[in-house]
Parts: C-alpha cells; sequence; structure tokens
C-alpha cells in the first residue's frame, strides 16, 4: 500500500495503536507482522524474496559472530521462502505460483543450507571470509536476477548482433519487485558491518526480520545501518507525545512535498519528457526543472513520511534529505542527496576499493568506479549508467582547476557560492534530464532543443511556468522557515503560531491536490 | 492529554472547525446543494413561502439570476429553456431566451415570462434533473436542447456526486466542504486555466472538457448520441405526461477542419431529433437556421454563439411558435394590454 492511500491512513493509526498498547517481544511480532502485511499489499508473492534475504544474512550474521545455528533450525529457516511459494500456491491461486518455482525455491533454500554447513567445517578468518561471500553472492543473484538480467541479456544481444552474430537469448517476463534494492543493501549493509566489527550479529530472528522488513523505509529506504536500527527496535521504550506530534509533522511535511509539489511539477515534466513531445528551449527548460522538483518532491516526501511514520513508534530512522539543491559542488551534492545511499556506496564500495588513501589516480579510479555503479543501482539501463557516469565525471572534475576553486571546505554560505549554486543547479539540471529521458536517443533530442528557442507553434509556455512557481514557490519558502535547523522537516521547531499557521497552509495545499494513489518514483528502483 | 495536544495542534483544529461552522451556517444556503454536483432532485430551484421561486444553483454552476411565480400568473406565456452553455449565453438580455420573450411580446404582445435554465456543462443527463423539476411550476411551453458534447461532465459530476454521498474512507476528507470547495477551485480555476489543454489532455482523468475535446473516435461520438437519444426519449415521454408541448433544438457545431471550409456539423442530432416529433414535440434545427451565407460570423467558438447568433435564434423560434400557434397554446393565451412587462424577473 502507498502512503498517500486510504488504506495506510487507516493502517497506520491501528499500528500506532496496537505498538504502544503492547510491550516487549509482542511489539516485535507486531512489528514483523504489519511490515509483510505491508509489503503483501504490493506483492504478496515477493515477501518469499524478503524472506530469503532475511534469512541468508540472519543466519551469515550469526555464522560471523561465531555463532552456529543448530542444523535443523538453518535447515527449517532456509526452506521458509520455499514454504511461502507454498502457502501462495496452495491458498493464493491468483498469485500465479507453479510447483516449478517452489521446486527452484526449495532447491535454493538447501544449496545455501549446504553451503552453510560446508562453511562450518572452515575455521577462523577463512569461514568468516566465506560466510560474507556468500552473503553477497546470494544477496545480489536475487537482486542481479530480478533486476538486472533482462538488462544483461538484451545488452548482450545488441554487443553479438553489432559484431555480426545472430542469437535468440532466453527472455524471461521478470517482474521487479517493489524495494528489493533497498532492503537487499539494508541487509548486506548489516552482514558487511558485522564482519569488519563494527557490530554484533541480531540473536533473534524476529528482530532482524522485523529490522530487515521494516515498513516504513523498506520499499525506498532510508537505507539503514543493524547497529543503529536494531537496538531501537529491542528497546522497549515507553510512549512520549513528542513522537505523535513529530511524527505527524514529519507525515504532514511528507505529504505536502508529494502530493502538492512533486504530483504537481510531474505534469509538466511528464509532457516535456514524453517521446511524442516536440520540444523547444523553453519546454526542455521548464520540463527539467519541472523534473527536479518532482523528483525531489517525491523521493524526499516519501523519506519524511517514513521518518514521520517510524517516529510515531518512537524510532528514529536517518536524515535522506537535507536541502540539496543548496549544494555547491558535487560532493555536497551527494552529502545532501539519497545521504543514506551516498554513505552506503561510501562505506561498503568507495573505501573497500582503497578511497583516497592510494595515489591520485586511484582516487579518481575509486569514484568513477563507485558512481558507475551507483547509477546502475538506480535501473537497468545504460541512461542510469551514463548518469551515473555523468556524476563521476563532475566529482573527478571538481578536482582539478579551475573547478576545485568553487569546492569549499563546508557547505557554508559565501561569495563564491553566489557561483557555485547556479553552476552547480546547471549540472544537476543536466544530470536530471539524463536521469529522465527514457533513452540515449530522447536524451540528445533533449540536448538539441535547447538549441532551438522559437516559441512552440501549438503549446505555450507562460501560464505553465505560472504553474510551476504556484507548487514550487511554497516549497521554497517552507525550506527558507527550516533551513536554520538544518532539517527539511524542522518544522516542528518553530514558534507555535508559526507551526500552526504553517501546518494549516500545508494541510490546505495537499488537501487541494489530493489524488488517490500517484506512484513514487523510487519505486522502481 | 494536555502534553499530546500542542498549541499549533490546537490552533489548526480550532480554525478549520470555525471555518466549516462557517460556511455550514451563514452559507448554507450558498453550498446547499453545491455538493449534489447537479443531480439535486431540487435543481437549484429554491421556492419561498409566497410562492415565489429563485433560480440559484445547481452543483457547481449557477443559473441566471431569475425569479418568477410557483403558479403561472393568468394570461401569461411561460416558456422554460433548458440546456447547456449555449442557450445560456454569453449573459442573461444577450442569450435568446430573453430575446425570445421580448419578440413574441412584440410581434403578438403577449405576456410571457421566458426563463432561462440553461447552465454551463449540463448534458443530457443533468439537463432531465433540470427538466423534471422545471415542469412542477406549469410551464406553458418546454424548449429542450439536445447536445452531444457533455457526457463526460454529467459522468464526471455523477461520480462525484456519489463520492461526497458515500463513507468511503478514500473520501472521508471530502466531507469537510471547505476541504472539497478548495479542492474543487484548485482543479477548475487553477488547473484548467494554467495548464494547456494537449498536457491536460495526458494528464487529467477528470477533466470533462479534455476527455470530450480529446475524443473525435466516432465510436465515442456515435455513444454519446446514443446516450442523447435515451435520455431524449425519456424526456419526451415525461413532457407528454404533462400535456405540454416540446421543442427540440439540436445543436450544431462549426467545424474548421484542415483542408475543407468551415462548416456545420451535428453528428446525426438533427436526424435523432426529427425521429422523436410527433404530437406536442416539434423540432427546430440549428444547423437549418444558421444556414446562411454569413454563418460563421454568428458563432463565437466552434458551439457558442454571438450575440446576433441569439438574436437569430430567437427570431426563428419566434416565428415557428407564431406559425404554429395552436401546437404551441398560444391561442389560449389573452392579450396583453400596452404597457405591461413581459418576462420573468431578473434578480
Amino acid at each position: 500500500m502507498s502512503f498517500i492511500s486510504w488504506q495506510y491512513l487507516l493502517f497506520l493509526p491501528c499500528i500506532f495503536i496496537l505498538y504502544w498498547t503492547l510491550s516487549g517481544s509482542k511489539r516485535l511480532l507486531l512489528l514483523l507482522a504489519a511490515s509483510y502485511f505491508f509489503y503483501a499489499g504490493w506483492d504478496v508473492r515477493f515477501l518469499a524474496l524478503v524472506l530469503s534475504t532475511t534469512v541468508i544474512d540472519f543466519l551469515c550474521g550469526l555464522s560471523l559472530d561465531g555463532k552456529r545455528t543448530a542444523p535443523l533450525t538453518a535447515l527449517l529457516l532456509s526452506l521458509t521462502p520455499a514454504a511461502w511459494t507454498g502457502v501462495c500456491y496452495l491458498f493464493l491461486p491468483s498469485a500465479g505460483i507453479s510447483p516449478g518455482v517452489m521446486g527452484l525455491a526449495a532447491a535454493l533454500g538447501l544449496i545455501f543450507f549446504g553451503f552453510h554447513e560446508l562453511l562450518w567445517a572452515f575455521a577462523g578468518e577463512g569461514r568468516r571470509r566465506g560466510f560474507l561471500i556468500l552473503s553477497i553472492c546470494f544477496c545480489l543473484a536475487i537482486l542481479g536476477f530480478f533486476k538486472y538480467f533482462g538488462f544483461f541479456v538484451q545488452s548482450a544481444r545488441t554487443l553479438l548482433e553489432t559484431a555480426g552474430l545472430h542469437t535468440d537469448p532466453v527472455l524471461l517476463k521478470i517482474i521487479l519487485p517493489v524495494g528489493i534494492s533497498f532492503y537487499t543493501f539494508q541487509s548486506l549493509g548489516y552482514v558487511i558491518d558485522i564482519y569488519r566489527g563494527v557490530a554484533h550479529a541480531c540473536r533473534s530472528f524476529v528482530t532482524f526480520a522485523a529490522f530487515d522488513a521494516f515498513f516504513p523505509q523498506m520499499v525506498s529506504g532510508p537505507i539503514e545501518r543493524g547497529h543503529q536500527l536494531i537496538p531501537q527496535l529491542e528497546a522497549d521504550h515507553p510512549f512520549k507525545p513528542s513522537y505523535l506530534q513529530d511524527g505527524l509533522s514529519m507525515i504532514l511535511v511528507g505529504f505536502f512535498k508529494k502530493v502538492f509539489v512533486a504530483d504537481n511539477c510531474a505534469v509538466l515534466a511528464n509532457y516535456a519528457f514524453d517521446p511524442a513531445t516536440h520540444l523547444n528551449g523553453y519546454w526542455a527548460v521548464l520540463g527539467v526543472v519541472a523534473f527536479a522538483f518532482q523528483i525531489y518532491g517525491d523521493f524526499s516526501g516519501y523519506t519524511d513520511m517514513a521518518r514521520g511514520s517510524a517516529k510515531l513508534l518512537g524510532i528514529d530512522l536517518v536524515e535522506n534529505f537535507r536541502f540539496p539543491y543548496l549544494a555547491q559542488n558535487p560532493s555536497d551534492f551527494w552529502s545532501r542527496w539519497h545521504i543514506s545511499l551516498s554513505n552506503w556506496f561510501r562505506d561498503y564500495l568507495y573505501i573497500p576499493l582503497g578511497g583516497n588513501r592510494g595515489s591520485r589516480w586511484q582516487t579518481l579510479r575509486n569514484l568513477g568506479v563507485t558512481m558507475l555503479l551507483a547509477g546502475l543501482w538506480h535501473g537497468a539501463s545504460w541512461i542510469f549508467v551514463l548518469w551515473g557516469a555523468y556524476h563521476g565525471a563532475l566529482l573527478i572534475a571538481y578536482r582539478f582547476p579551475p573547478l576545485n576553486w568553487l569546492s569549499g571546505r563546508d557547505d557554508r554560505f559565501s561569495w563564491r557560492s553566489w557561483l557555485a549554486l547556479p553552476l552547480m543547479w546547471v549540472f544537476i539540471l543536466v544530470g536530471w534530464a539524463m536521469f529522465r529521458s527514457a533513452d540515449l536517443h530522447q536524451l540528445w533530442a533533449w540536448f538539441a532543443s535547447l538549441g532551438q528557442w522559437q516559441a512552440s507553434l501549438d503549446l505555450p509556455w507562460k501560464s505553465s511556468c505560472g504553474w510551476l512557481l504556484i507548487h514550487t514557490v511554497p516549497l521554497i519558502l517552507l525550506q527558507l522557515l527550516t533551513l536554520k535547523y538544518r532539517d527539511e522537516t524542522g518544522v516542528r521547531n518553530l514558534p507555535w503560531p508559526v507551526r500552526g499557521t504553517v501546518y494549516l497552509l500545508l494541510l490546505l495545499l495537499v488537501v487541494s491536490s489530493s489524488e488517490q494513489d500517484k506512484e513514487f518514483i523510487y519505486f522502481q528502483f | 492529554m494536555k502534553k499530546l495536544i500542542t498549541p499549533a495542534f490546537l490552533m489548526l483544529v480550532v480554525i478549520l472547525a470555525l471555518a466549516e461552522l462557517t460556511a455550514r451556517v451563514f452559507f448554507a444556503q450558498d453550498i446547499s446543494g453545491r455538493f449534489a454536483y447537479g443531480y439535486d432532485p431540487q435543481a437549484g430551484f429554491a421556492e419561498k413561502q409566497d410562492g415565489t421561486v429563485k433560480l440559484f444553483r445547481a452543483g457547481g454552476r449557477r443559473f441566471h439570476p431569475q425569479s418568477f411565480q410557483r403558479h403561472r400568473p393568468p394570461d401569461t406565456y411561460r416558456i422554460f429553456v433548458v440546456g447547456d452553455s449555449v442557450p445560456r449565453g454569453p449573459s442573461f438580455k444577450e442569450a435568446y431566451p430573453w430575446l425570445l420573450g421580448v419578440e413574441l411580446h412584440q410581434q403578438q404582445h403577449l405576456r410571457v415570462e421566458s426563463i432561462n435554465l440553461a447552465l454551463p456543462g449540463y448534458g443530457a443527463r443533468r439537463c432531465q434533473v433540470v427538466l423534471q423539476k422545471a415542469l412542477e411550476f406549469e410551464p406553458s411551453l418546454i424548449i429542450m436542447h439536445v447536445n452531444d458534447t457533455n457526457k463526460w461532465e454529467d459522468e464526471r459530476e455523477w461520480r462525484r456526486s456519489l463520492e461526497f454521498q458515500g463513507w468511503h474512507p478514500s473520501h472521508w476528507l471530502m466531507k469537510v466542504f471547505i476541504f472539497r470547495r478548495l479542492y474543487e477551485a484548485k482543479l477548475e480555476k487553477v488547473f484548467w486555466p494554467l495548464v494547456p489543454d494537449q498536457i491536460r489532455l495526458k494528464h487529467a482523468v477528470s477533466d470533462a472538457d479534455a476527455q470530450v475535446a480529446a475524443s473525435k473516435d466516432p465510436e465515442e461520438i456515435a455513444a454519446r448520441i446514443r446516450l442523447a437519444q435515451e435520455t431524449m426519449v425519456e424526456n419526451v415521454a415525461l413532457v407528454r405526461r404533462h400535456h405540454i408541448p416540446l421543442l427540440v433544438i439540436s445543436q450544431c457545431r462549426l467545424e474548421k477542419d484542415d483542408g475543407r471550409p468551415p462548416h456545420l456539423t451535428d453528428h446525426g442530432l438533427e436526424a435523432m431529433c426529427a425521429a422523436l416529433s410527433g404530437p406536442g414535440v416539434y423540432h427546430l434545427s440549428m444547423r437549418e437556421v444558421f444556414n446562411g451565407p454569413d454563418f460563421a460570423s454568428y458563432f463565437a467558438d466552434s458551439g457558442h454563439l454571438k450575440s446576433q447568433g441569439h438574436r437569430l435564434l430567437a427570431e426563428a423560434i419566434a416565428r415557428k411558435i407564431l406559425r404554429e400557434q395552436a401546437n404551441f397554446g398560444l391561442p389560449r393565451v389573452k392579450v396583453a394590454e400596452a404597457g405591461e412587462a413581459a418576462g420573468p424577473s431578473e434578480k
């Protein structure tokens, strides 16, 4: 179910009341059940994948911590995903699960169990490394199959045909499970942290499963760290009024960003990036600016609602956005945009590759590879790879003259900012044009339209500018109000008369634009 | 509890509650029927105790302000014109219903009340609601316009009226008048004017105008004609039961296709209305009325008429009524004395 659906607006209060009525392990069971129910609302079949990731990383985590799970328990856990497919097969025929899928799930579960038991025959660092590799391989294999199989097969086919070799590849209709990139990375991060000794393994399967599937952040982040979220889930904290106040405040701000800003900006962005649209320069700029606000409102709005929902339960999720369009250079931008993902790639890819500890060229290589993979994470398409490469190139370019002059040591506003901000905005917009384009052909058409400034024959753009202003100025004003708190949801820190007025205006703006069930952009990742 | 309810939250709730209360108490009449979206059986007719009937609003659309007596005064010929924005006209006195009343009065010295019950965007279904109400007020003649362009708006408004009456959780928020009014104002006053038509076509699922404009599909047009026909058959039967003459006017559109000179088209409405003609039911084709050399000059756009277009139509209807007086019930009305005013009171 979507955060902006009436179903969620009924679901959340029920969970809130039940959560604070219960305590201890019952709360965890409630969270787990609620999370699985929430995810099943998207696609009940893919709970099997969530269970797979959970079981793999729970068992690998314990093993990395030196705790051996009893073989029978490990076997039963390994077969849990297959058992779920069996439940779907027997009781949910509309799910379309075949005996073949059940068999495959069981086989994979047994293979994992086999590796799990085999690795316990080893000792010391070799065993630990083995479990790390096992977790990474299985999790990335699941992610790779569901997200990238079609992409790689099609790309290989194109390459071979370019070389004159005709192929007839297996093409499967693979559905991308919602949130797979997010919960897979979150789970992997947990395992890697245990390997590094940063965290200890969670002893309780229920707790770990609740961490892996925690409904506010499961489908679109923020990507949490185990040692930050699990203790909060385990803590039997009492209710505080501030949880309700802060939570609702965050949810309202998130609603406003999604419903009023993002969905209304989408009206123009979708038109400008429709392949059938004949663009001119005005519409190319208008469309990409609209998309910049759409994707920001959509994603940060979702994050705010996720954080607000978690806050209602007394749980703090990490900040994921911090005024990204005030970034003055690419490093600054990535410390403000999708912060949890940036940090994940920094901690689990960039630094292990060597980070900036090697030579300058090694550092640049590490930056490029990290950003390429970050782009690929967003989607199985060369356009996303290009987008990632573009941002990698920007990060690299800002390390050299003359752009390094604009790379300040902190993000404070100075006289250099008058140049740095607009320039960074141009770079960001070009990046969004890549991100939004369906393919290279459309991207090229967008660039080409920047040279055509004659008025469109049939599409006035001035009134559309008014539409865009109406839906972005309130957001800008809200951000100016909360800038000093360095928190996008800092409305709750304002004096109460101002806060009340802001809440009233946000609510009225949300209501004025409310339409049912508009999808979030980042669900496709 | 005190800590749970912050001053900011209290302020929000109090302001909203006051606004809602003010709307429901002090603007009750203004709101009344607003959220029935034209499907309120009262259809925007507000009757006072002294027998005065005032035309107010039906759904989100306002009548031209008019009033009349419940019981038709003796020796008065009362005409009700039911239709959409075409007969509604640019203003009360520029629209043909008023001009028709003046014309009949001038030519035959008749005491005439020609009441404009037309509302913008009204299709066959909602016109039927207005007709059903109008029949309570002793008309001498009903003039009913038939078009095929407002089916989607009728259906959208019907959907809205059901949503407003329903108690599905997805509609709870819109039970609050303030919220609902704000949402509709944003849609109609901001979205429709600011966003170009081509974009609205791709985006809006509830934009009646966009759907109608988008649909030049012959099957869609045929479906609209069928709906108009079914509704007109019901209307004819209804009016016949009341033994009131009915003049059906089939509307037409001025089309300017690429490569062809401007021409008038009715998408089969004329034939449909002609087929409905019979005892007590008469037909006038707008396409025939405007079938002169300068027909394009009478149209403000593809469907609406300019002032001179309304005048021409009023004259054509007056000629028909006067030519077929027996059919339209004129001989039973006494001649008005010179100096007596004709027409309803405009308020």
